[in-house]
């Protein structure tokens, strides 16, 4: 059956937010996001959730995040200054593993940049947000369907893994308008992820003390199971620790419940790449673009296919190796000045990649790339 | 008989990591002693804290006890309390922690009046990192940062919330557990944004380079700064200079966030404008 | 209220893992109760004892401000406390007036 609808990527968002059952929002002015957050205003109360447009940024995420501990299934949104700023809770997010969902839609950087203009060059911040160690997770849509479904995946991821997840949009994406089919209602629900609860004894409850890769059982505040969040380092009960074999154990299961669970967590496309001599990799609107080119270079009998990366973080790193050693040609372009292509070269261990990289707010059109890629030939 | 702490405390954690004779301590046990008298169910209660000494009092109640950044413990707070409007939420920070890297947030905690009992334990400097001038450093005082001598006016927290809109605002000092008691109790029992502004002593990183190195030097110290609301203000302009007054400073019935929140709820829900 | 059993016929007890030794109960007894004396297993090498327990209020100022949990007080309803004498005026007048936080009792003895 299905659904269908005209609607935009920002919209598409919040209503899969709403969808996987977010029930609190806490946000700050930003453009190019704020109309996430004017949706979420409108919507969650209709449905008892929560909603409060907050003093800052910090204090935005760290009121989601607060929510998000208590139980709520907690979302906050922004764009690159705004993501600098919450990086700090997004840190706490990760060590305390409680589960939020960012939403980036990303502008030109550095600092105040290019507030109303495409890009996508907060790729590199989403791998490392904060100060410290760990694995994060990063979902890039290319289309609007894919903004409704990654959505719905980046709760998932959340809940599942106990861990920040970053949406990223470009500035196309998000505003991107068309019609779109979703599916229906009933079959949504019954994808959505929702946290272990532990069950068990009150005083033997360790929320902490999980195997490598797995997260933390954090339970619900208010229901009897009386434990301890701290960002200090923490044994498994969650109370503060120095010692060193309890804060690598920490650090190896951060890093390790994420890079353990690649083959679950990470999702990317493929088009035309069958029969293809050249693979261009691109994510996002570049690869709208991407698309178009390889439909030209095909017309002047250049087959070019396209690899498309939806989990920007962790990478498809054995698909990007494979692609190392099938393709005799590697394209990459991006709107930044080669933030994944380092993620490419180390993965694929090639010197010889074509790109073409911009970060002056205006997209790449097909044309650009078809012409760039016949250079290489 | 007598109390039993051990209820409300995490008994497993004593002895605290603070240093012998520090307030926090008696400001722990005096909000013990409120949840006690107020019956509240620990499962119900939620404690937040930020960072510094202040914010290992999370860890020593048995409640669902959260030790957040710092700056950001009442943020952190807005969000629990808005997710779980009819459970109790206690913030705790420190000076530094609640009126300068997190001063915006107690500005706001205060102006939006949402339900939640905030305690600045207030000792007058940065006291984990060692000794650094916070906003409520004396002027005049030696701290690391200003060895000279403070020049940075001192920071009247509770005028600060009044301005801000709280609904309820106290002073007291740890030097006197029975009346922190009861000023804690009202404004534990007040609906409404609660500020308390507890002074406290740090003998060690204040105290000893101030010639009151001894806990009880701190807290004559403290003493002596402090006069009753009702004994202030009988006092000339030139008397109330570096006094502060103690007792229940305001308590005004204001709408609540939460209950106002509800009012979105129900307007949202029956598509009509919020009625005031 | 949260109730625990006092020890027998006992006004005021410590519990000594708790205790950092920081003097404040000791300068605050109006009754000159409490002193403290040398524990070399102690934080800071000594701790509370209770030297005149006879002469013990029962006014729990040295309980309220014990930020450690370390000292404990029966209720009034049960135990019959003393009433401030001038013996005990005197002794916690000395106690802070001369800084002799250490036992009174203790340095007599020895």
């Amino acid at each position: 059956m299905g659904r269908k609808l005209i609607t935009t990527g920002n919209d598409l968002v919040s209503m899969a937010a709403l969808e996987a059952g977010c029930n609190f929002f806490a946000g700050y002015p930003i453009t190019p996001s704020s109309d996430i957050m004017h949706n979420m205003s409108v919507e969650l109360p209709k449905f008892d959730g929560h909603f409060i447009q907050m003093e800052d940024e910090i204090g935005s995420v760290c009121a989601a995040i607060g929510a998000s501990m208590s139980g709520a299934k907690a979302m906050t949104g922004s764009s690159g200054p705004g993501i600098s700023l919450k990086s700090e809770q997004i840190g706490y997010s990760f060590i305390t593993e409680v589960p939020l969902v960012i939403v980036n839609v990303m502008r030109g950087g550095p600092s105040t940049g290019l507030p109303t203009h495409v890009s996508q060059a907060d790729v590199g911040q989403a791998k490392y947000p904060t100060h410290g160690d760990y694995a994060s997770i990063s979902l890039c849509p290319g289309s609007l369907e894919e903004c409704y479904s990654m959505t719905i995946e980046a709760f998932n991821l959340a809940e599942k893994y106990m861990t920040p997840v970053f949406l990223l949009l470009d500035e196309t994406v998000g505003h991107m308008q068309s019609e779109v089919e979703l599916p229906d209602l009933e079959d949504v629900k019954k994808m959505v992820i929702n946290r272990e609860v532990y069950t068990g004894d009150k005083d033997t409850y360790e929320p902490y003390n999980a195997p490598m890769d797995k997260p933390a059982v954090l339970n619900p505040f208010f229901k009897g199971y009386k434990y301890h969040v701290t960002g200090l380092h923490h044994g498994h009960k969650g109370f503060p620790t120095e010692d060193p074999v309890q804060s690598q154990y920490n650090i190896d299961r951060l890093t390790g419940k994420v890079n353990n669970n690649r083959g679950d967590i990470v999702k990317y496309a493929e088009y035309m790449l069958d029969d293809a001599d050249i693979c261009i990799i691109a994510y996002g609107s570049i690869s709208r673009s991407a698309k178009s080119a390889i439909a030209k270079l095909r017309e002047k009998g250049i087959k070019a296919g396209m690899f498309r990366p939806i989990t920007l973080w962790p990478s498809p790193d054995k698909q990007l190796q494979e692609i190392g050693k099938k393709f005799k040609h590697i394209f990459v372009t991006e709107l930044n000045m080669g933030q994944y292509l380092e993620e490419v070269q180390r993965c694929t261990k090639r010197d010889d990649i074509g790109t073409l990289h911009r970060a002056n707010g205006k997209p790449i059109p097909p044309l650009e790339i078809v012409a760039k890629v016949e250079e290489m030939l | 008989m007598a109390f039993d702490y051990s209820k409300y405390l995490r008994t497993d954690k004593m002895p605290t990591l603070w240093c012998w004779g520090c307030g926090d301590g008696v400001i722990l046990k005096s909000v013990i002693r409120v949840i006690d008298e107020l019956g509240w169910d620990m499962d119900d209660v939620c404690i937040v804290s930020g960072i510094g000494c202040s914010g290992r009092f999370s860890s020593y109640m048995n409640a669902n006890t959260v030790h957040t950044t710092h700056g950001r413990a009442i943020a952190y707070a807005t969000g629990i309390k808005m997710a779980n409007p009819d459970k109790k939420v206690i913030v705790i920070t420190g000076d530094g922690d609640g009126s300068a890297i997190g001063g915006n947030h107690t500005i706001h905690g205060c102006r939006r009046n949402i339900d939640l009992k905030h305690i600045i334990i207030n000792n007058f400097i940065y006291g984990l990192t060692n000794s650094q001038t916070s906003p409520t450093t004396p002027k005049g005082m030696w701290t690391v940062t200003a060895q000279r001598g403070n020049i940075d006016p001192t920071f009247d927290l509770c005028k600060l919330a009044e301005g801000a809109g709280a609904s309820f605002i106290a002073r007291e000092s740890m030097t006197n557990p029975t009346k922190l008691e009861k000023v804690l109790k009202k404004g534990f029992e007040h609906k409404g944004y609660s500020f308390f502004d507890v002074f406290s002593n740090c003998h060690i990183n204040l105290g000893r380079k101030n010639k009151m190195g001894q806990a009880k030097e701190t807290l004559d110290w403290i003493d002596s700064r402090i006069v009753s609301k009702s004994k202030f203000e009988k006092f000339t302009p030139e008397e109330q200079d570096g006094k502060y007054p103690t007792g229940v400073l305001r308590q005004e019935e204001q709408d609540e966030y939460c209950d106002m929140y509800k009012k979105v709820q129900y307007a949202s829900q029956n598509n009509e404008q919020v009625k005031f | 209220m949260a109730h625990m059993e006092s020890p027998q016929d006992t006004p005021v007890w410590v519990n000594t893992n708790n205790c950092k030794a920081c003097n404040i109960c000791v300068t605050l007894c109006p009754a000159g109760v409490l002193g403290m004396i040398e524990a070399d297993t102690s934080i800071l090498g000594s701790t509370i004892s209770v030297d005149y327990p006879d002469s013990c209020i029962g006014c729990n100022a040295c309980e309220l401000s014990c930020p450690d949990f370390a000292i404990y007080v029966s209720r009034k309803k049960d135990f019959k406390f003393a009433k401030l004498s001038p013996d005990s005026k005197q002794r916690a007048d000395q106690i802070v007036n001369e800084n002799k936080c250490m036992s009174i009792k203790g340095s007599q003895n020895g």
